[in-house]
């Protein structure tokens, strides 16, 4: 069975815009048109989701440590050979 | 006061130690080092291929940090100087390299279709907590899609999700437009998306 045609007009202009939705970057009437149509429309809701869980996994990922071979040239740029 | 009124200034915290280090005590630049040395070289680790790469920018970063901090203006904060010098670095070291292709990611490429069919309930995986679901393999996932993005992209998208910089900064550190820093970082999230789509439909 076909399914229901998801990239219709409104759809597609929602999903030009999902960053600025989720960075809350639009002015508050494309918003609220947005919000309004996420809300009926679960495809988009879904893709808004993915969207929004990729940008926190980003957000969250770990730091790693710096190498100690970096860290002592580094203070060797600043404090010279003499130093301890 | 600022002796021009028309020169905007901003307030920053490390406005103290800068003045420091540029009225003589030299050696307090390695507090600034110390500060800002882990989250550079993770910057780095995001942008370069290799660990290496990302030590020496780190290392070339502060040298033209130590270099030119006698004529920082205080016109942009320390941080978002530091990052503009930082991606200058990262940018330099990829042209060096033999192949370094600017490809362009095209929205239509993302818009999705009928076909690819988009589940029709949220999954279960979105209402899972982020530090249950980030473990090291999907870590892994996330900074090898981040490496396969064209450089264009991979940085904005670093430099607005990870490090944390808004719209505005982010087009000042590359000084590119804030609507460019926009088109490019919603590409660059959806190639991410479509990357970690296996991730997406197993939930884990």
């Amino acid at each position: 069975m076909a399914a229901k045609k998801h990239a219709h007009k409104k759809c597609i202009s929602v999903f030009k815009k999902l960053s600025e939705y989720i960075d809350g970057e639009l002015d508050e009437k494309t918003y609220e048109e947005m919000r309004v149509h996420i809300k009926e429309c679960v495809k988009c809701e879904v893709c808004l989701e993915m969207l929004r869980r990729t940008v926190d996994l980003c957000s969250n990922m770990k730091m790693l440590r710096v190498p100690d071979r970096l860290r002592e040239q580094l203070k060797l740029m600043v404090h010279g050979p003499s130093n301890p | 006061m600022p002796k021009n009124p028309e020169r905007r200034t901003i307030i920053d915290e490390d406005a103290g130690l800068i003045k420091a280090i540029n009225s003589g005590r030299k050696t307090l630049f390695y507090d600034l080092v110390k500060k800002y040395e882990q989250k550079l070289y993770n910057f780095g680790l995001r942008m370069c291929n290799e660990p290496r790469d990302a030590e020496d920018m780190v290392q070339d970063t502060f040298l033209n940090v130590y270099k030119y901090l006698a004529d920082f203006r205080y016109e942009a904060s320390f941080k978002n100087w530091l990052y503009r010098i930082a991606s200058f670095a990262c940018i330099k070291k990829k042209r060096k390299s033999k192949f370094a292709p600017q490809k362009e990611i095209s929205l239509e490429d993302f818009i999705p279709e009928d076909k690819e069919n988009i589940p029709d309930s949220l999954p279960d995986w979105a209402s899972e907590p982020l530090e249950k679901v980030l473990n090291d393999e999907l870590s892994e996932n996330i900074r090898k899609s981040i490496l396969s993005l064209p450089e264009k992209y991979r940085i904005v998208l670093v430099l607005r999700d990870i490090e944390g910089f808004d719209t505005k900064e982010t087009a000042q550190i590359l000084n590119i437009k804030p609507a460019n820093v926009k088109v490019r970082l919603h590409r660059a999230r959806l190639f991410l998306k479509e990357k970690l789509k296996g991730y997406f439909k197993d939930g884990s």
